[in-house]
This record gives C-alpha cells, structure tokens and sequence, in this order.
C-alpha cells in the first residue's frame, strides 16, 4: 500500500513537471501521456522535433519497468525514433525497481534535445537539407508550422510559385485563354505579389499551410534577388543561414523586405504588421485580425482589388506594373484566412477542362 | 489542350536534371522491387520493367512503363505509361493509359519514380479481376491522336483496386 502512495506521488510529480503537456490516463498503476519538445526549443524557430510518449507501467511497478512507446511525433524519422525509444527503454531496464518516471520523462527530454536539427534529404530536390561537408555555405532552409517538414526555402518556394501559377493559368485558361503553366519564371517580381494568395498543402503529408507560413521567406530571399536571377541560381548565402538569429540580420532583412514590397507597390507602403522575417519562425494566425484588416482595406481601396482581379485574366503577359502587383497582393489579404481563396473565380475553373468522362 | 504535350517534349531544366539524376543513383543504389530500369542515356525518358508481385494475378508476367519527364519536374508530375500491351486491369486502358490519382490531380513533388512504381505495383496487386475499364474502346478511340493521359481530365471514385 506504502508503493501505491509512492507512485502516486510520483505521478503528480511527473504531473507538477509537464503541466499541460502530461495527460494523465490512469494514476494507478499509471498511464500517461507526455508531450515533449526540446530543450533547446523555447523559441519555435528553433524547434525542429517533438514527441509524445506513452508510458504504461503494471500493478508490479516500479519493480516491472514499464511499457514505453510513441504515440506521436513530428520531425523524427523512423531511425531516429527508434534511437530515441531504444534509449528510453534501455533507461528504464537500468532502472529497474526504482522510481523512474521523471527519470524517465527527462531522459526523453535530454534525447529530443540532441535530436533537434533538421535530418535528411530535402524531399524536393532530394538533396541534403544541411550538407555535411560545408557547414559554412548551407542553403537556407524552412520547416512548415503544422508537420514540421523541412524544406530548402529556395525549393519549397518554387514550389508554392508553381502552385499559384498553376491555379492563376487554370482560372485563365477556363475563361478561353488555353495554356499550361507559365513557364515563364522570369517575371517573379510579379509572382512575389500573387503568390501569397491562399493556401497550399505541405507536399510530403498534404497537411495544409498558409500563406503565412512561407511570407518570411518569401520577403527574405525575394530582398536577396534580383527581378532577372533565376530559380536556379543559388541564393546568396552567409548570413541567411537558419540558425544565425542576430538581431542585427533580423532587423536589417526585415528592412530589406519592407524596402522590396515598397518597390512592387510604386512607393505604398503599409508595412505588414508583427511580421519578423526569419527563416524558420511562424507567427500563429489571427483569423479575426485578418478579416478585420481585410474589411478595412477592401473599404479603403475597393478599386485595387478590381484591378487584381483583371489581372488574373492574362498572367501569361510579362508585365509587372506595380499597380497589377498591388492588386494581387490585396486580393491576397482577402483570402489568406482560408485555404480556399477565389470564391469567385474557383468555380469557373473546375470542370471545364473536362473531356472524358473516364468513369471507373 | 495541346500545350501540355508540347511541354513534355521540351528539355529538362536545370533543377528537373538535378533531381533526376539524383533519383537515378538512389535508383540504383536502391530499386524498389519487382521494378527493372532499362538503361539508355536519355534521362528524360526512362522505360522501367514490372514484374508482377509473387501470389497476385499478374504473377511472373511482365510489362513496361514508359516515364516521360517534363521540363519543369517534378512540379509537373511525369507521364507514366505501359508500352503495349498494357496489363489487363480495371484502370488500366488499353491503349497503356493508367487511371491513378496520383499521376495527375494528386501528384507532389515530393513522390519519386520509386514512389510511382510502388504505387503502380500495389494497384496491380490489389486488382480482383483481369478486365479493362468500361469505358476503354470509347477512350481509347478518344486518344487516337496520340493524346497524353495528362490532358485527360480524370474522375477518380474507387480506391477498392
């Protein structure tokens, strides 16, 4: 009976510890939930890993070692989540006939923590996220909010431009204009404007990212790069590396991109607001801000938002008239809050394409 | 509705080379099985053989698929194919056209060749039955122009097979 109360005690502990992030499913023998983030992760921006454990532990505890397994996690592939739990198990082998749950917990912690970087291939160049051999030149590289996927910026950035040119020529196309995505990349000055429309869907989960997720790094290497460089050139490095933070890089980046939107929009400027350019930090979305603002700004200039919506008509031109910009970009304010955006363009393009019904 | 053929002619650019030859030495290295890929020194159009998987219908039989790569992959998703003749499959028409999801509408850039096969693969294996789609001689005949299975506009409601 004395080792009930001493499990129990310990369960609150474990309980005091993680706050929130315990769930506590039976306190005798116990089970529990626990969510885990790195140590190192106090800022988001830097955190590129998390786990949940389940730890179930018998009636005979603490002399039977208890039953540890994931229940979730982001940013660990199937490697490194085995480590991670070979290791918790192994603690707790040692451990045996002890009281070992916090033990246990911050085992798994200390772990997380060393596991805390990016790991793998990008999946869309399928080159190393970080190249082992020059640490000093590494590509700038982004992780998604909701999954935790990491990508190079310059490759999920094609990426999304590709997405939004795609469902601008669709929209062109259904209205008579045929033709398949632009291939012409040249123009991304004008891209930069329209690509922050909407939404997309991560493309390892499918799991779905805002707008939002990808403006910082849009802004950053958009400030890097000029109208003419291409996609395929290597975006300047040095100081746009992930890790470094400064404050000093951050403060100028954020300058450099207000500087560029001024560019695009002939001199308006309307800064965004609590936007911090740094690669890697997302910001959580305020559903009722962005409604708001774009209530606010539709009323203010209702004639931008007609011309944005002439200018998805012919996105096959090179121009890249500042006032089109504009348009695109206040369009983009509108639907930004769902992934859906268009609702007055989405349904014109959906079925007309159709030729066959290739019925199955 | 012909450009998109047209652009699948077109060269690789530079990324679509990268990432091709990149795939090809991870083909190597690791092949998904049952998959065989026919060397020839065009990267942009690679012919794969498969073999169908031991205890299914199309056990020891052995067809080819033809993968052409536009210039923009793998944003825009390849043109997978079977070279005649083409298995007998409830999604797969005669004239080689495959009805899967995700080599059009659900196609990522993430996927690989390797994903592609495994895909194609798992379809022939979960299939019931050795038969072409219903509607195959009114598509086919539709295709006769030698049209891509990527201007087709596809309706995809079963996942069963």
């Amino acid at each position: 009976m004395a080792a009930e109360e001493e499990v129990l005690a310990e369960v609150e502990a474990v309980e005091a510890v993680y706050g929130g992030d315990c769930l506590v499913l039976n306190s005798f023998p116990p089970h529990l939930h626990i969510s885990m983030k790195p140590r190192t992760a106090d800022v988001s921006f830097e955190q590129f890993v998390e786990a949940t454990i389940k730890i179930i532990a018998s009636p005979q505890y603490p002399k039977e070692p208890p039953c540890i397994d994931l229940v979730d996690c982001k940013g660990l592939d199937e490697q490194r989540q085995k480590h991670l739990l070979s290791c918790i198990r192994e603690k707790a082998h040692e451990l045996s006939s002890c009281l070992m749950l916090v033990t246990l917990c911050e085992e798994a912690v200390e772990k997380l923590s060393a596991m805390n970087h990016p790991d793998g291939d990008c999946p869309l160049c399928l080159y190393p996220l970080v190249p082992e051999d020059q640490q000093n030149e590494t590509l700038p590289f982004m992780k998604l909010m909701s999954c935790f996927h990491c990508f190079h910026s310059e490759c999920i950035i094609r990426c999304w431009h590709w997405l939004q040119n795609t469902k601008e020529t669709d929209s062109a196309s259904s209205a008579g204009a045929a033709g398949r995505p632009t291939q012409n990349m040249e123009n991304r000055k004008d891209m930069h404007g329209k690509m922050k429309e909407g939404a997309g869907n991560c493309p390892v989960c499918r799991k779905p990212f805002h707008a939002k997720d990808l403006e910082h790094v849009l802004d950053l290497v958009g400030s890097h790069s000029s109208s003419q460089s291409s996609l395929d050139s290597k975006l300047p490095t040095g100081d746009e590396k992930l890790l470094v933070s400064e404050s000093e890089i951050t403060r100028r980046l954020k300058f450099e991109a207000i500087l560029k939107l001024q560019e695009e929009n002939s001199g308006l400027i309307e800064p965004k607001r609590d936007l911090v350019v740094l690669p890697g930090m997302f910001l959580p979305q305020p559903v009722t801000t962005s409604t708001k603002e774009s209530a606010e700004q539709q009323e203010k200039d209702p004639s931008a938002v007609a011309s944005g919506k002439h200018a998805s008509g012919n996105s096959n031109g090179p121009s890249s008239s500042g006032h089109r910009n504009f348009g695109a970009r206040k369009q983009r304010v509108r639907s930004d809050h769902h992934s859906k955006g268009h609702s007055s363009r989405k349904p014109v393009q959906q079925w007309v394409r159709k030729e066959n019904a290739n019925g199955k | 509705m012909t450009s998109s053929s047209a652009s699948a002619r077109k060269a690789l650019s530079k990324i679509a080379c990268n990432r091709l030859q990149k795939e090809l030495v991870e083909w190597q290295v690791n092949p998904p099985a049952g998959f065989k890929h026919k060397v020839t020194d065009n990267l942009q159009r690679w012919v794969i053989e498969v073999t169908g998987a031991p205890g299914t219908l199309y056990a020891n039989e052995t067809y080819q698929l033809q993968v052409d790569f536009p210039e923009h992959y793998p944003m825009e998703a390849p043109q997978v194919i079977f070279l005649h003749p083409a298995p007998m499959h409830p999604h797969i028409y005669s004239n080689g056209h495959i009805c899967l999801d995700i080599l059009y509408d659900s196609w990522s850039p993430a996927m690989t060749v390797s994903s592609i096969c495994i895909s194609i693969l798992s379809m022939l294996s979960s299939s019931t039955v050795k038969q072409r789609p219903e509607d195959n001689d009114r598509y086919v005949k539709n295709c006769r122009n030698g049209r891509s299975p990527k201007e087709t506009r596809w309706w995809f409601h079963d996942d069963k097979v």
